[in-house]
């Protein structure tokens, strides 16, 4: 390992535009994924939450199949996508995106269901259907929650993101499986800072961000 | 005076599950149109759930209720969202939307009159608008219009809860304790506000209050409970001590004075 690191440096700066380009490919995913997870999850989380659908019916079906998609890591989602859709980070983001998604509405709901009761009845209580209570008296209460938990997720993806390429799912992981293949040590080196900057640099902002939330 | 808008209540009782003493039993009263009617009683006495039974929050085992010549407990889906906004509400906790201003939380008041669309994308008509100015002017709060609810005093808010019933536009208001949680001074400013906005408009309310100071001066007429049964049921002008004892005396006689505490 000590010998690995010695032959690693210094780094390998010939590939940087690549690399770098891969690195954004990375982020990408996550932000696409993260996105496309976080509407399905606003759409389907008062389905999963008791306080809205008291209808157990409807709700219970929809926490299984959340807690599914939540059960089935991103990683294996990409495997399967890569399989049916192809190589490439589409297969990459729709890895992300499902997992994510079952995560994300899970944690929505939860919020939702811890949200006081008060200003809901009241809305109901005016004679407004269920989607306009949602609307007008939840969302606006639990949007800074929910902003939180999206950040978050999207820090969670960012990391989980940087290893879909080994498996042909897109982003710079690719450049790291080739990297290690070919024993080209100065130049994983440079992956990795990259990804460690790229990490660092999501994770402080969005923390930056999740503060001023609420 | 149309039978459209008043409150009947006839022989509502209610137990809660676990429970060998029914909460409610037997309480019949009828409301006429445009009368403000204060509901009195100690803790305990019934006056929560009597409220929670009016707004189909707690469901009788007996009885009936039928508020502005509607049961809503015979009605389900669009029919019971179309009685319910005849119904305003008034509550102990105020529950406004916090992080809406005063303005968008006296707007809601308006979301049972239209469309999904509208409420989804939060575009009401300007005569919509309008008349949340106006409500909001009535409460003294149109300096505060544009303020976060939970930047208000707990007596704004609640002053905001009465222009979000007066956008709603019913001809009958239901509060729960409405002033329970505001100090005395405010708590009086605020149900003469009540009571003058329903003199105006001819609304008839029905608010529980446990202050007999508070409700003989809000109300034209006072009922009370006790353990869950009505045991008073008189003009305010004419409630007396015995009334008083009615509602509020111990059922056991009071110890002696000089008895250590």
């Amino acid at each position: 390992m000590a010998n690995w690191a010695g032959r690693a440096w210094p780094p390998s700066t010939a590939d940087l535009g690549l690399l770098l380009l891969r690195a954004a490919e990375t982020f990408a995913i996550a932000l696409v994924g993260t996105t496309l997870a976080g509407i399905l999850a606003l759409a389907s989380c008062t389905l999963a939450a008791r306080n809205i659908t008291t209808n157990g019916f409807l709700r219970l079906p929809t926490r299984w199949f959340l807690n599914t998609l939540r059960g089935i890591d991103s990683f294996v989602f990409a495997i399967l996508f890569v399989a049916a859709v192809g190589l490439g980070p589409f297969a990459g983001v729709l890895g992300v995106a499902l997992h994510t998604w079952g995560s994300m509405a899970k944690l929505f709901a939860e919020t939702i269901e811890d949200m006081p009761a008060g200003p809901l009845d009241a809305a109901r209580l005016t004679g407004a259907s269920r989607v306009k209570v949602v609307s007008y008296a939840l969302v606006p209460d639990a949007l800074p929650g929910l902003s939180s938990i999206a950040l978050y997720m999207l820090e969670f993806n960012v990391r989980t993101s940087t290893v879909l390429g080994i498996v042909g799912a897109g982003g710079i992981g690719l450049e790291l499986k080739n990297s290690l293949d070919l024993l080209n040590f100065p130049r994983l080196a440079t992956v990795i800072l990259i990804i460690l900057a790229m990490v660092t640099l999501v994770d402080q902002i969005s923390a930056r961000l999740r503060r001023h939330l609420g | 005076m149309s039978p459209s808008s008043s409150i009947r209540v006839a022989g509502l009782g209610y137990t809660y599950p676990g429970y060998a003493v029914p909460a409610l039993a037997e309480v019949s009263f009828e409301v006429a149109p445009g009368e403000v009617v204060a509901v009195l009683g100690p803790s305990g006495a019934g006056k929560t759930t009597l409220f929670r039974c009016l707004t189909q929050l707690v469901d009788p085992d007996e009885g009936t209720v039928e508020l502005a010549g509607r049961r809503p407990a015979e009605l389900d889906g669009r029919e019971l969202r179309l009685a319910r906004r005849e119904v305003g509400l008034i509550f102990q906790q105020f529950n406004l939307v916090r992080r809406l201003t005063a303005q968008g939380n006296v707007l809601a008041g308006r979301l049972g009159h239209l469309s999904t669309w509208r409420v989804l994308l939060r575009r009401f008509p300007a005569a919509d608008r309008e008349l949340a100015g106006v409500c909001l002017a009535r409460v003294g709060l149109s300096d505060q219009a544009d303020q976060r609810a939970d930047r208000l005093s707990g007596g704004q808010q609640q002053r905001v809860a009465i222009a979000r019933v007066l956008a709603q536009q019913s001809s009958l208001v239901l509060a729960d304790e409405p002033v329970a949680s505001l100090d005395p001074e405010t708590a009086t400013s605020v149900l003469d506000i009540l009571r003058d906005v329903a003199r105006e408009r001819d609304i008839t309310v029905l608010s529980s209050l446990h202050q007999i100071d508070l409700a003989t001066r809000f109300a034209d007429r006072v009922l009370g409970l006790r353990a869950g049964r009505l045991v008073v049921d008189k003009p305010a002008e004419a409630f007396d001590d015995t009334d008083y004892g009615l509602i509020f005396a111990s059922p056991t006689p009071a110890p002696p004075s000089g008895t250590p505490a």
